[in-house]
């Protein structure tokens, strides 16, 4: 057990650091939201991808540094901590490049993988529908074959980026009398096609941050189809496998919450309340836990070994732990809480029940609380199936 | 960076699993609740025999030395166990500390014998009422105005207290103290020792949650009702998920402090408050899960969960329960 860096490691963090220091922009980017916000964070992905920080994880041929875990976490320990501007390309970068890394064809890399890397081509991931969320399986927007088309026909919900993203990974149905999971394709759609309509999700915190996108009609040149037909159930459990690398480094984070959590217990002046004082010394303990059991992961997996328990426990573990971090900030503001920041009164800057809604949002995407409880009592624990219809 | 154990780390906690599995199953537990002393002279000598017993003594006074991170995986496993021996207040507490605080002449007469297990020793720190097994200490280590003391047997009468885990045995302790006994190691010499129990004590927590969840795990896959196990029903499913999230969780945590008090890390009292209340809170969930998914079965006497229910709540308080070391990490967290 040793918690130090290597000289190279050392020397890499401070290379960072130094590179945030001098170019995080001083005043916040306007919200991805809107468009002006969305393009000011293109030109910031634009000077990660010349400072040759887009992808680190990638390999060198594709233009990465072939970084190892532990050097990701440095880079994402660093980038948060540095309050550096959200990435718009995550799915890209982190999903749909990776997956393509495995089984596009050397065509199909040589095509999409530079627009991704350099931030060219935003990416959505068109998995979730509006009758196909936690069962993801029973999906229904439907390809199919015409010549060398494909016609796609139906709907994608919860799309992040879907109004400004250039292109789609998507699941679409391409055989509809297989069994549910044998049916699926993994299928490449361009944004711009005629027969996509984006309409913006306005979610409860006010953003939005997400779309739906309806489909009709929509033609899709059959070359975009990645891996074998009615393949694409296993090579979207490859991609949501990458999905689970993405959360390196994010103890920084709720640190960082905690912080701003003492802040504002200390600017209301409820530093001194006994109740207050426990509750959030129990949240700095579940985050300091957390921190823990972020090495324990990064050693396991730097280590080539398998992914441990602690690792599918994780998102439930943090998921729970952010509302409570925002949801004691919301009540120690006890009246002012419900103020946003069009009043004059307000302790906070609008951004504390924003950010309280969205870590309420994390208990539902990527697999609820109830589905990861279900996984973990399956998968760790051995408890047998509830019987299923 | 690596935070893991090494091969020879694990080796001795399969070592530990196997020992304790043949000379400490629960029958042995049992059978210690009803004996007269509580301890069995015979497997605290295989204990030292092992290695156990002197595990934090240096190799020049007949011990192993080793450090935290190797004894952390011995503790766990001593609480799957429900071990009764007093080896987090030899060989966690008072041992090491010896060793840091102690003067030449205590290190030279207690460290050999501690080391072959012909002395036990035991503590008493920070203003805690009682003294764990003080009965069969041969010396106390005991902190009074902020000194600490190695105070021999001959100079300390200790009265039973009788706990709710019949294999415990706690002493209320009349100690008299003097130039003499007084150690070397001043406040900070005492803060360390307490640190070092409240970290142990969570440590072997996190084996006694482990025992828990795994009988409880045992039990609900075999146990039918309406047809089908009762672990295939979300609601136990779900208790049980969210009982092994904070049981597995909290390992890490100690595994940490572990390594804070070895490399004696400037966080280390927060990281042993972190642990201690994270564990203690983990524990708990598993003992009240553990309880309530073997329904009436677990409530009875014969069956042996409550060795281990009993030993988690007993645990669970001593040397500073969750709230009192949240209530020392709250002091830290809003100190300016």
């Amino acid at each position: 057990m040793d918690l130090n860096l290597t000289d190279e490691q050392q020397a890499f963090r401070d290379e960072v650091r130094a590179w945030l220091q001098a170019n995080v922009p001083g005043e916040p980017l306007p919200p991805t939201s809107t468009p002006e916000g969305f393009a000011a964070h293109r030109d910031w992905e634009r000077r990660l991808y010349d400072a040759g920080y887009a992808a680190i994880s990638w390999p060198r041929a594709y233009g990465g540094r072939d970084a190892d875990l532990l050097t990701q976490a440095i880079f994402q320990e660093e980038y948060t901590r540095a309050n550096a501007p959200a990435r718009i390309n995550v799915l890209g970068l982190g999903l749909a490049g990776p997956t393509l890394m495995v089984y596009g064809s050397d065509e199909q890399k040589q095509r999409w993988l530079p627009g991704i890397l350099s931030c060219e081509d935003i990416w959505c991931q068109g998995f979730s529908e509006p009758d196909a969320g936690s069962d993801l399986a029973s999906l229904r927007t439907s390809a199919l074959r015409e010549g060398d088309e494909f016609v796609v026909n139906g709907q994608k919900t919860w799309t992040s980026s879907g109004r400004f993203a250039d292109w789609m990974f998507a699941l679409v149905r391409t055989d509809r009398d297989a069994p549910k999971h044998k049916g699926i394709s993994f299928l490449m759609i361009p944004m711009d096609s005629p027969g996509i309509e984006v309409r913006p999700i306005v979610q409860i915190n006010s953003d939005a941050g997400f779309a739906e996108v309806f489909l009709t009609d929509v033609r899709v040149a059959a070359d975009n189809l990645v891996g074998e037909l009615n393949d694409g159930w296993r090579i979207a459990m490859t991609t949501l496998g990458f999905e689970r690398g993405t959360g390196l480094g994010s103890h920084v984070r709720f640190s960082k919450d905690l912080e701003e959590l003492v802040a504002l217990v200390k600017a209301v002046g409820a530093d001194h309340d006994p109740l207050v004082r426990d509750r959030v010394a129990r949240l700095y303990a579940e985050t300091e836990v957390y921190r823990h059991n972020m090495y324990r992961t990064l050693t396991r997996l730097a280590g080539g070994k398998p992914i441990g328990p602690e690792a599918s426990l994780n998102k439930l573990f943090w998921s729970e732990m952010e509302v409570r971090i925002f949801e004691t900030g919301m009540e120690v503001m006890g009246p002012y809480a419900e103020l946003t920041s069009k009043a004059d009164a307000a302790v906070d800057k609008d951004t504390w029940h924003k950010r309280y809604w969205y870590a309420r949002a994390a208990c539902i995407y990527a697999g609820t609380t109830e589905i990861q409880k279900n996984i973990v009592s399956e998968r760790v624990l051995g408890l047998p199936k509830e019987p299923r219809a | 960076m690596n935070f893991d154990f090494t091969e020879e780390q694990y080796q001795l906690r399969d070592a530990a699993r196997d020992f304790f599995a043949g000379e400490c199953p629960p029958s042995h537990v049992r059978a210690m609740w009803d004996d007269q002393t509580g301890r069995s002279p015979a497997l605290w000598r295989a204990m030292a025999e092992t290695g156990f017993v002197g595990l934090t003594i240096p190799e020049e006074h007949g011990g192993l030395g080793m450090d935290e991170v190797d004894l952390v995986l011995l503790l766990e496993e001593a609480g799957r166990a429900a071990l009764p021996e007093p080896l987090v207040e030899t060989t966690a507490i008072a041992a090491p500390t010896l060793v840091e605080a102690g003067t030449p002449e205590q290190q030279a007469h207690w460290l050999p014998r501690i080391a072959a297990g012909e002395a036990i020793a035991t503590v008493q720190l920070a203003g805690a009422p009682f003294a764990v097994d003080a009965h069969v200490a041969d010396v106390l280590v005991l902190e009074r105005d902020g000194r600490l003391h190695a105070v021999p047997s001959e100079r300390f009468n200790a009265v039973a207290q009788p706990s709710l885990d019949g294999a415990r045995r706690v002493f209320t302790v009349e100690a008299e103290t003097g130039p003499d006994t007084a150690m070397a190691g001043g406040p900070d010499a005492a803060a360390k020792a307490y640190d070092r129990a409240a970290w142990a004590t969570a440590s072997v927590l996190g084996g006694v949650a482990h025992q828990l969840l795994d009988m409880t795990v045992s039990y609900v896959r075999e146990r039918e009702q309406f047809g089908r196990p009762v672990g295939s029903f979300q609601a136990i499913k779900h208790k049980l998920a969210e009982t092994l999230l904070v049981v597995e969780t909290s390992k890490a945590a100690t595994w940490y402090a572990a390594y804070a008090i070895a490399t004696d890390r400037a966080d280390r009292s927060e990281a042993v408050s972190v642990a201690k209340s994270y564990a203690s809170d983990a524990e708990r969930k598993a003992n009240l899960e553990a309880l309530q998914c073997h329904g009436g079965i677990g409530f009875t006497w014969e069956h042996d969960l409550h060795l281990w229910l009993k030993r988690g709540k007993a645990l669970e308080q001593a040397y500073g329960s969750a709230t009192e070391h949240r209530a020392r990490l709250a002091s830290r967290l809003f100190a300016s």
